[in-house]
């Protein structure tokens, strides 16, 4: 008789990805609905901190299962190693996050075990010892219950952020985290893995930024941007863009604003010599307190902005920033 | 760099998910099914199976379909008799119909309804909701429809054509491919068929390489620019129907208005600008934002909300200006021939017909297995010979005879529509181009210019829009990072010729905001292609003075969004 519910545990050179706690929660949820218990299995190599980690957790049980084969992520590598863990704990539910790993290697896995797959879950109802998934459909328009009534073990992947990582219950004492023991030596790792990729970092979030002093066509060359850049520093916020400035290249392309830059919400959004078009407004009009800088008083960023001065950036910003350093200064 | 590419063989090709090659697709399977169930009755060969694939540029079917539109459901009736219990979704058929002459404060209501015009028995519809209703009958059907997918390139074998080359994926700004790099695909055919729409860029390669239009006349357009509002009550009847000629409009400048009552309290209005027109300094667009300062038309509006702008030329030269519509292994319908009636402002159905006609071709090359011009050209004969034909020859004269201006055209045209079309000659024709007239002496700059015709023009964001906020709103958008698809030859010439002779219209015709002569430094100017702003209009590669500017479609699935329009 199947029993139990295994949770898989997802980490990255010995970092454990926090989606994984956001299917804990379910996957606690579940155990706690079903009287079923909980173990949790983390893959890899050198995982001891990560195991760690997780008997932290309400959990009942940590299996590791480390292999030479286990130490960089492959699909052949994974499903062979989860083929056995499963075939040995015999589980009612596999419990996953819907990640892009997860997506990788598990459909393969429950293919290769015959049983079934409830893909990105947003949800889970639980009546009397029948566990129903909870799966939306028609791009999210409707939610459904799927009971499964094939033979266990049953897996199921959560969408990401259908629970929150903070929610997974802590444990009263330490789980037991016992090392599992697989035999990968017949299994062929076809998968080459190439150097990993690391995607181009960006000088600036500006989605992090609690101030920003944004520049647009009405500071008319690239020798003014200077005077903007002074303020910013004096106010200690950071410079963006509407979209002609970087087009022009006088900033790079990862400060602009906009529909086809970022979308911002800061708590002060200072707009200098910026008309408002809608392709820049949609990227910054939830910002909490808007302040704009135009010598059009017709100008639809003022529609939007919280506080406005019709008049020429060129006196005004000078003056802006040595009020603000004065104001500094005489506060030192 | 030698890419490898991938073949995909089919037997039947067709370019461009509209209604042209949606009836075609649509017709072809019916006509062999019908003749399988034939010849299996009868014990004569049945058809092997026949692959049947339409490939689009747009992300979804109709999401590039812009047209007002009232619609002769003649054509529609053949191709599907009971389409009204099959779901087509037409707005109304069409009920109250003005006609006006406006001017700047008033309207004329013409004295009758000229019969080009009348409408009775047609329909209001939404191009895009019809095109995207044919293609779920065709997918029904078992034609395969790729969407995300532009024709590039032509394949030939010598002078024969054998398929179509799709657009590459993932090419960077530079040229140069990136990580999710895809070669387009080489699709070979036994027939394609092009129904682009209004100046096909395939269609464009084609005709020039083989000539097709010698003998003809080189074809004319309109620009059409529309919105979609939004009303907050029923004041305007589903079916109802305004044209209106004049205002804003000057009387070299051929053009006029609709206006159509959609379902859901949607009102349709556009504006119809020839391409033809003499001052460079005209911006359709603006024209459009006047022409709803009119007092008719701003009552009407009043308390509605912009929901969809769009923009889209059409080809209006009609009967001399179609080329030769077929050739080994080819077949051009639709728009991309030219086959909108001018007159009478219609070019669904005819379109609808022509790829019907086109679909009985392909048949009849299928059973004789001959695809060579000398089967398909039976096509050129059925469609002059159908209603299509006939309508077409009624109207050869109509944007003709408004060649030299409205009240010559307005009177030519009386005596054609009197005389049923019969006019003593062929009238000339030329480019819609080369009627730009060179600005002189101190007009330097077109938009700093002191007599500028729209210096009234003020928006308001509730009636008017400037065309970046209209932009918005035609939900286009295209990946940042791939090369410009619109093609200038020689940009020297923007800043050497172009700024001083005409002003650099481009930055006027094209409703987009795609084209804008910025600073460059050092005094200098540069001509800037925010391509990313484009709606697949074609008005460019249409009304550029010099000809230089070549439009090539996109990566795939890029361009606008005209759902409902």
């Amino acid at each position: 008789m199947s029993q139990g519910i295994l949770l898989f545990i997802e980490q990255r050179d010995g970092v454990l990805n926090r989606t994984s706690f956001e299917a804990m929660v379910a996957a606690q949820g579940i155990a706690s609905a079903t009287g079923e218990k909980l173990s949790a299995a983390v893959l890899g190599k050198a995982i001891d901190a990560v195991a760690a980690e997780v008997a932290a957790k309400k959990v009942d049980a940590v299996h590791t299962v480390e292999d030479d084969k286990l130490s960089e992520y492959t699909p052949d590598g994974y499903v062979a190693a989860l083929k056995q863990v499963v075939a040995k704990l015999d589980p009612r539910f596999v419990i996953l996050s819907h990640t892009y790993q997860v997506r990788d290697f598990a459909p393969r896995l429950a293919a290769s075990l015959g049983k079934t797959f409830v893909t990105d879950c947003v949800g889970f109802r639980v009546e009397g010892n029948e566990v129903a998934f909870t799966r939306q459909i028609f791009q999210g328009k409707i939610n459904t219950d799927v009971r499964v009534v094939a033979e266990p073990p049953i897996l199921a992947s959560f969408q990401a952020g259908a629970y929150r990582a903070d929610k997974a219950e802590a444990g009263d004492s330490p789980a037991p985290i016992a090392a599992f023991a697989i035999d990968l030596t017949d299994v062929q790792i076809r998968t080459q893995l190439e150097p990993k990729f690391q995607e181009a970092k960006q000088a600036v979030d500006l989605s992090q930024a609690p101030l920003i002093v944004a520049v647009g066509r009405g500071i008319k060359s690239q020798e003014n941007i200077e005077m903007v850049q002074k303020l910013a520093q004096a106010m200690g916020a950071e410079i963006a863009a509407s979209r002609p400035i970087c087009d022009n290249e006088w900033l790079p392309m990862d400060r602009q604003i906009g529909s086809s830059g970022q979308t911002v919400s800061p708590k002060l959004y200072l707009a200098v010599g910026i008309s408002g078009a809608i392709q820049h407004v949609v990227g910054m009009k939830n910002s909490q307190t808007i302040v704009a800088i135009n010598k059009d008083g017709e100008a639809p960023i003022f529609d939007i902005a919280d506080y406005g001065i019709v008049g020429d950036l060129f006196d005004i910003v000078p003056a802006l920033t040595a009020e603000i350093n004065r104001i500094k200064n005489e506060g030192s | 760099m030698t890419i490898e590419r991938e073949t995909l063989e089919m037997d039947v090709l067709l370019v461009g998910a509209g209604p042209a090659n949606l009836a075609c697709a649509l017709q072809l399977s019916k006509l062999i099914a019908a003749h399988n169930e034939r010849a299996g009755q009868s014990g004569s060969k049945q058809l092997d199976e026949v692959n049947i694939a339409v490939i689009e540029k747009a992300a979804e079917i109709g999401a590039h379909q812009l047209s007002g539109a009232v619609l002769d459901p003649i054509s529609l009736r053949e191709l599907i008799p009971d389409f009204e219990k099959e779901g087509a979704p037409l707005e109304a058929p069409v009920g109250e119909e003005h006609v006006y002459f406006l001017t700047e404060r008033g309207k004329i209501p013409l004295p009758i309804l000229p019969p080009p015009l009348r409408n009775h028995g047609n329909f209001v519809v939404s191009l895009n909701k019809l095109t995207r209703w044919l293609g779920e009958k065709c997918e029904a059907a078992g034609v395969n429809i790729f969407p995300e997918f532009p024709g590039a390139e032509m394949l030939y074998d010598g002078d024969a054509v054998i398929g179509v080359r799709t657009g590459d994926k993932g090419i960077d700004k530079t040229g140069k491919p990136k990580p999710n790099f895809e070669p387009g695909v080489d699709i070979t055919a036994k027939v394609t068929v092009l129904g682009e729409g209004v100046r096909g860029s395939l269609a464009k390669q084609l005709i020039n390489r083989l000539k097709l239009d010698s003998g003809g006349d080189p074809q004319v357009y309109s620009v059409g620019i529309k919105e979609l509002w939004e009303m907050p009550d029923d004041r305007f009847a589903p079916g109802s129907v305004i044209h209106t000629m004049g205002w804003p409009l000057d009387s070299h400048t051929f053009g006029g208005s609709w206006v159509y009552g959609m379902r859901d309290r949607l009102i349709d209005i556009g504006l119809a600008v020839g391409l033809d027109y003499r001052d460079p300094r005209i911006d359709p667009h603006h024209e459009f934002q006047l022409f709803k300062t009119h007092p008719l038309i701003k009552e009407l509006l009043s308390g509605g909300k912009l929901i969809r702008y769009g923009a889209k030329a059409m080809p209006v030269g009609g009967w001399y200006t179609m080329p030769q519509l077929t050739s080994d292994g080819v077949m051009i319908i639709g728009d991309s021939a030219g086959m909108l009636n001018g007159e009478r402002l219609k070019g669904i159905h005819t379109a609808i017909k022509a790829g019907m006609l086109a679909a009985e071709t392909i048949m009849d090359a299928l059973i004789r297995s001959d695809f060579s011009r000398s089967t398909l050209g039976v096509f050129d004969k059925k469609l002059r010979d159908s209603y299509v034909g006939s309508e077409l020859y009624k109207a050869r004269n109509f944007h003709q005879a408004f060649d030299r201006g409205r009240m010559f055209g307005l009177i030519t045209e009386g005596v054609s529509v009197l005389t049923g079309g019969r006019l003593p000659s062929r009238l000339p024709i030329k480019a819609g181009h080369k009627h730009l007239q060179k600005l002189t002496g101190s007009d330097n700059d077109s938009r700093d210019n002191g007599d500028n015709r729209y210096a009234g023009l003020k928006y308001d964001d509730k009636l008017t829009f400037d065309k970046l906020t209209d932009v918005y709103y035609s939900a286009t958008h295209h990946d940042e990072d791939q090369p410009a698809h619109l093609k200038v030859a020689d940009l020297n010439i923007c800043i050497d010729q172009c700024a001083s002779e005409f002003g650099n219209p481009c930055q006027n015709f094209c409703p987009a905001n795609v084209y804008e002569m910025v600073e460059a430094g050092d005094g200098k100017r540069r001509l800037q292609i925010n391509f990313s702003n484009c709606v697949h209009c074609k008005t460019c590669d249409i009304m550029d003075p010099y000809q230089i500017i070549d439009w090539v479609p996109p990566e795939g699935g890029g361009g606008p969004n005209y759902r409902n329009m």
